[in-house]
């Protein structure tokens, strides 16, 4: 298949699946919606995660940047939520591209503490510092505050969900161009073997710069569309905790490939509402999850399916006298 | 500011200090030996403060609580070093942080299951307050900072005085060498695994009468471990203690400025000191843990 259609074609089927479903489970609309927000929170830190290989334990930040911005948009400044949106995406590029050349050049565990140490530093900001602004613990509400957009009246929950569908679409789309081009090779080589890839010419910096920067936006991306759903947002949402889960799902849909945080969103969000039902201790189950997924599962829920479809593929084509062709 | 205030802020940040050492000195180790980052070392804290918490309120000895903290928490390091670590040493350094923090949210689900959500007051073990020019400070908080000054001056005997000391100190330098020497270095380990997570059990124990033991409390402790260890360089047993010291003192000050500051200011000093020099205080240069700075 021409990889240009695949580009696209993967994408739409996810999102026609989605679609179909919601009037499948018309209950469970809200749970979609949250399903594909959180995904594209997944994918920020798959970037970093499975691409660079980078771990953070402050991801929940740069969500909490986005949301702030939409929420302190709307609240004091202008009425157009798709602007909100759009600002809250610039806050994060903006945040990445300042932090990017202080953080990436740390290594390891000093990337994952010092963003651990930001995450912290952004609550406190958040929650105590800016409070005549944020309202502290409160919250600030917004819900009243949000316009009517011409096309889409994203207040209504249904309409939202296709909004946010639309959204996934073409993030997802441009996720996998970015899986087939050069810079989604250089993000693999890098993680790979860091001194070879400078070797042969390449900057290094540059391109982990490039991913922080595109991790924060898609993380802000996130977080500024969890503002928009809830109309309200409380510093609870930039919390240390929230990093653990992120890892957490990025490993288990299957970290550094591109429908892997779909499967880690989908994955982890339903465990985490089915435990909830019975048991409210979901670390022991979390916990559980990752190290049996860690030591048994390394490539994850999406690993595991495409291990299956890749074993039926390969027989068709071997029957067909095709085989030794490179896929992607 | 009156002098009042300035030696109860003392008094407290050496308590701090203390507190932050017995914590931290298990990941140091596991830094410089083990070459992981050992992120369930606060299971064993958390476990010490609960057994701390039960034995005082079942027999009423403080004395009992210490001990049962630290024999359970040192029977934890046994179990998850045999059982699950030894099988990651090999890996690399992200792969141990998650399995390791993975260990920890399972320790926090256990603690959960056995002893409830809410959080469980320890009963003081003594009132008594003496008196340094004309304050009155309570004797308890001075006594942690003199158990941490015995734990670093026990490692430090261990570490340069006895045989095992010198094939730990060589292990540092590199285990594969050590290995060939005939020196099980496996089996040195476990035993500073297991007087590691001891440790971190008596620091939790000792914690305990002056907070609320909470099954969360790990989280907050975890990121001031941390700072610590980051702050006074990887695996340098000399460097944690300074930095406790400095990072004990920074929160109690905020605390006496501005009550949030207490618990943000570390983060701030952490985030600085990354940035300006990512080797600590006591840090060395080189390739030694897989880092290139």
């Amino acid at each position: 298949m021409n990889k240009k259609v695949k580009t696209v074609l993967g994408p739409f089927i996810l999102v026609v699946l989605l679609s179909i479903s919601r009037y499948l489970f018309s209950s469970k609309m809200t749970f979609i919606t949250e399903i594909a927000i959180y995904s594209l929170f997944v994918m920020g830190n798959n970037i970093l995660y499975g691409y660079l290989g980078m771990v953070s334990f402050g991801q929940p930040f740069y969500l909490s940047i986005g949301a702030w911005t939409s929420a302190i948009f709307l609240a004091y400044i202008g009425h157009n939520p798709i602007l909100a949106m759009l600002l809250g995406i610039a806050g994060g590029v903006i945040t990445g591209f300042v932090l990017g050349p202080f953080f990436i050049r740390l290594r390891g565990d000093y990337f994952a503490l010092i963003n651990a140490a930001l995450c912290a530093i952004g609550v406190f900001v958040f929650q105590k510092l800016l409070i005549g602004i944020t309202r502290g613990e409160d919250g600030l509400w917004f819900r009243t505050q949000m316009s009517r957009v011409r096309l889409l009246d994203i207040r209504l929950p249904n309409n939202f969900f296709f909004f946010v569908m639309i959204i996934f679409f073409i993030v997802l789309v441009l996720y996998s161009h970015m899986n087939n081009s050069v810079l989604g090779s250089s993000f693999k080589a890098l993680k790979v073997n860091e001194r070879k890839m400078r070797f042969l010419g390449f900057d290094t910096f540059r391109i982990r710069w490039i991913g922080f920067i595109l991790a924060s936006a898609l993380s802000s991306l996130s977080g500024s569309l969890y503002a928009l759903n809830l109309g309200f947002v409380n510093p609870s949402l930039g919390e240390t905790h929230r990093a653990a889960e992120v890892l957490v799902a990025t490993l288990l849909g299957g970290s550094g490939t591109v429908y892997g945080p779909f499967f880690g969103a989908l994955g982890f969000l339903g465990i985490k509402d089915l435990v909830s039902r019975w048991v409210t201790r979901w670390e022991l189950v979390v916990g559980v999850i990752t190290l049996i997924v860690m030591f048994r599962f390394s490539k994850g829920i999406w690993g595991g399916i495409r291990k299956v479809s890749l074993k039926i593929y390969d027989r068709d084509e071997r029957s067909a006298g095709r085989c030794g062709r490179q896929r992607s | 500011m009156n002098l009042n205030l300035w030696i109860t802020s003392l008094v407290y940040g050496l308590s701090m200090s203390g507190v932050l050492f017995l914590v931290s000195v298990g990941i140091s180790i596991g830094f410089g030996l083990m070459r992981i980052v050992n992120m369930e070392q606060m299971v064993y804290y958390t476990f010490g403060a609960y057994m701390a918490y039960t034995i005082v309120t079942s027999t009423g000895s403080f004395l009992l609580g210490i001990i049962a903290a630290v024999a359970v928490a040192a029977a934890l390091g046994i179990i998850v070093e045999t059982q699950l670590l030894r099988r990651v040493y090999s890996r690399e350094m992200m792969f141990t942080m998650v399995v390791t923090f993975s260990v920890f949210l399972i320790g926090i689900g256990i603690i959960q299951y056995i002893w409830g959500l809410d959080p469980k007051p320890v009963a003081s073990p003594m009132e008594t307050m003496i008196r340094i020019v004309r304050v009155k400070v309570p004797l308890y908080r001075l006594l942690i900072f003199a158990v941490a000054i015995l734990v670093y001056i026990g490692i430090q005997l261990l570490l340069n005085r006895t045989i095992m000391g010198k094939a730990i100190r060589a292990g540092i330098e590199n285990p594969n060498n050590v290995q060939g020497l005939g020196i099980n270095i496996y089996k040195i380990f476990t035993i500073m695994f297991v007087i590691a997570s001891g440790i971190a059990g008596l620091g939790g124990a000792l914690y305990a009468p002056l907070i609320m033991v909470g099954p969360y409390m790990g989280w907050d402790m975890l990121l001031f471990a941390f700072i610590t260890v980051i702050l006074g360089g990887l695996g340098s047993i000399k460097g944690t203690m300074v930095s406790a010291l400095i990072l004990g003192q920074v929160m109690a000050l905020g605390g006496t400025l501005w009550a949030p500051l207490a618990y943000i200011a570390p983060f701030i000093v952490m985030f600085l000191v990354i940035l300006v020099k990512p080797t600590g205080l006591f840090g060395v240069r080189g390739t030694a843990f897989g880092f290139e700075s």
